[in-house]
């Protein structure tokens, strides 16, 4: 009697699977293929075999542009996930109605687009109109000068983006967690101020890391905070492959960017869950 | 049923969108925004009271984005307009791959009013492009911080702006031009190499000064506006809007002149409707159309200026007796990606 002969969850099993194959590996394979293509400057490309645009790559001016990418997504990546998690305990512990309060407001700041964060931020650090002028206002600063472009703001951006995102994930489980472990702590004589590093950060530990590896690879990938917060200096990978691909109309040398900056993150992905499951066992 | 409709009525759209042929209307592309919509409301429906040929228009994306998606349409054997305005260098590598029909100049007699160069032929000697119009760029200044207005391109490099200059990112906004013409005396340093990175250097001069090396326009403008930039370079037609506006802005052509950017109408190849564009050619090529469109849109005309009725004044608003300074887009295009290497390098590093 038990199940097999209902077809509906292979039936949709097969249809997500489908979905996956015709979105995502048909694109994913088109694009290795064309990374191998010839690059045409006077007309598009030329169906060929070349190494040229992977070569290309071992420039010093790439392999500084994807270290920085690497660097600045890793860094927002922690930062989000270290403002995230606090707030998330606070909110937890908070009245129902409060708690649905924060909800509604992360979701609601998803609805935003990075571009209109991206202007949003902008006018708040403009000399003109932002906090430099208020700081100015109040007499803290002489001689204010807009905060961005650099290398802060744009950081400030990929927190703001990832905030909400990464509080949506942790909230469940937080809010669901058993508040007795914490309770015995104190009990048993930990420092309150203590449960949070001995209690909680390892209860959440694999959460966390995982939370945080899920940013870095979103962040990799972000393409308007670098060109409108950040100095040149900043521009990540996305930007440079997006100037090759669409600027330059060069889509063979873009495509051999994106196919190595995607196996330089599963390389860290698959080194960061060994590492993760050593310490586990 | 419900969806079953829904999916009707979208593949309807689909269909109406992708196939202009049945009714005599022709789908007009040109640069979303400003430029797209005054062409619609402004200039469109002259031609159409007099075709009675119903114009669709639609916004398009950055000239090299655009140019992406019309060769992966032609492939898939579709033109997504039936007109479309790009510069020359989409003009030029469009031709090398065959992207765009033939036209014949003796269906559009307008075409003649024409300066000399402006309608295109290819190696066969067949036309396949015929000049829209031309528009400037030049050395903006906001007149808070700059009450004087700059005489020569080389006071970009003067340590008074207070690090507040705004240039384009893509190496061929013309300052690579202004720089030869300005400090290497003429385009000729351009054609090796050495040269090249000779005035890529003088350009790395003004990284100090640079507070943004933009790709969105509506961010510099906003900026320079706001005094948050004091200066940069930007479109002549599109400050003067600002100008109108009573914002503190000014545009200014310098004695080395502004940089000059010609954009050409062209028919995607697999456009079905080449007997109703070469009537719309032959409708923008007239001097009367030229005329309107500089006083609407602000841009420079390509037929020649007595043969409009333009008066001193609006010609001076729209464009400069001064020679102007033209991209050498033979050099960007055989020097490619290394040109673009290097210049992104000099930005970025």
């Amino acid at each position: 009697m038990i199940g097999p002969r209902t077809y509906g969850p292979r039936l949709i099993g097969g249809l997500a699977f489908g979905v996956l194959a015709v979105f995502f590996v048909i694109p994913l394979i088109f694009m290795i293929v064309v990374s191998f293509y010839q690059p045409d400057p006077m007309g598009f490309y030329k169906v060929d075999f070349v190494w040229e645009n992977y070569g290309k790559f071992f420039s010093s001016f790439y392999y500084t542009v994807s270290f920085r990418s690497l660097y600045s997504a890793a860094l927002g990546a922690v930062l989000v996930v270290a403002l995230a998690f606090p707030l998330v305990l606070f909110v937890s512990d908070l009245s129902r109605r409060m708690q649905l309060f924060w909800i509604i407001l992360l979701l609601s700041l998803m609805c935003l687009s990075e571009v209109i964060i991206g202007f949003a931020w902008l006018i708040l650090m403009s000399e003109s109109a932002g906090l430099p002028r208020l700081l100015e206002w109040v007499g803290l600063w002489k001689n204010p000068r807009s905060l961005s472009p650099s290398f802060g703001a744009m950081m400030i951006g990929l927190v703001f983006l990832g905030f909400s995102i990464v509080s949506l994930i942790l909230y469940p489980s937080v809010s669901r967690r058993d508040r007795n472990i914490e309770e015995a702590a104190v009990t048993l004589g930990t420092p309150p101020a203590l449960v949070f590093y001995k209690i909680l950060i390892p209860t959440f530990r694999t959460s966390l890391v995982s939370v945080t590896l899920t940013m870095f690879v979103y962040l990799l990938g972000v393409f308007v905070m670098p060109t409108m917060l950040g100095r040149p200096k900043d521009w990540t990978m996305t930007v440079i492959i997006s100037d090759k691909a669409l600027g330059d109309a060069n889509l063979p040398l873009g495509a051999a960017l994106a196919v190595v900056m995607l196996i330089v993150t599963v390389l860290v992905l698959i080194v960061s869950a060994l590492l993760t499951r050593r310490r586990a066992t | 049923m419900g969806i079953a409709y829904k999916l009707a009525a979208a593949t309807g759209a689909i269909v109406s969108l992708t196939s202009a042929a049945w009714a005599q209307e022709l789908t007009v592309s040109a640069w979303g925004g400003f430029f797209e919509e005054t062409l619609a409301a402004e200039i469109y429906p002259g031609f159409t009271a007099e075709t009675g040929i119903a114009v669709r228009s639609i916004a398009q994306p950055e000239d090299s984005t655009w140019m992406t998606q019309l060769m992966a349409a032609a492939r898939a054997g579709q033109a997504p307009a039936d007109l479309s305005l790009v510069v020359d260098e989409v003009l030029i590598r469009g031709n090398e791959v065959g992207l765009w029909a033939e036209l014949d100049p003796a269906m559009m007699p307008g075409t003649g009013n024409l300066k000399d160069g402006y309608v295109q032929l290819n190696d066969a000697g067949k036309a396949y492009a015929v000049g829209a119009l031309a528009f400037y760029t030049t050395f903006v200044t906001n007149t808070n911080y700059a009450a004087d207005a700059p005489s020569s391109w080389a006071e970009l490099w003067e340590p008074k702006w207070d690090g507040k200059l705004g240039i384009v990112t893509t190496p061929n906004s013309g300052l690579l031009e202004v720089t030869a013409q300005t400090f290497f005396g003429g385009y000729d340093i351009l054609e090796t190499r050495d040269g090249i990175e000779q005035v890529i250097a003088k350009i790395a001069e003004l990284k100090p000064q640079v507070s943004l090396w933009y790709r969105d326009e509506g961010q510099f403008q906003q900026s320079l506006e706001s005094g948050e930039l004091n200066a940069g370079l930007y479109y002549h037609d599109v400050t003067m809007l600002s100008v109108w506006d009573g914002l503190p802005v000014a545009t200014t052509f310098p004695a080395e002149g502004g940089i000059v950017s010609d954009a050409y109408w062209v028919v995607p190849r697999d456009s079905e409707n080449i007997a109703a564009a070469e009537k719309f050619l032959d409708y923008m090529s007239r001097p009367e159309t030229q005329a309107l469109m500089a006083r609407m849109m602000g841009t420079f005309p390509v037929v020649p200026r007595d043969s409009m009725d333009l008066t001193d004044e609006e010609f001076d608003a729209v464009g400069s007796d001064i020679a102007p300074i033209r991209v050498q887009t033979h050099i960007h295009l055989r020097e490619g990606d290394w040109l673009e290497t290097k210049y992104q390098e000099m930005i970025a590093q």
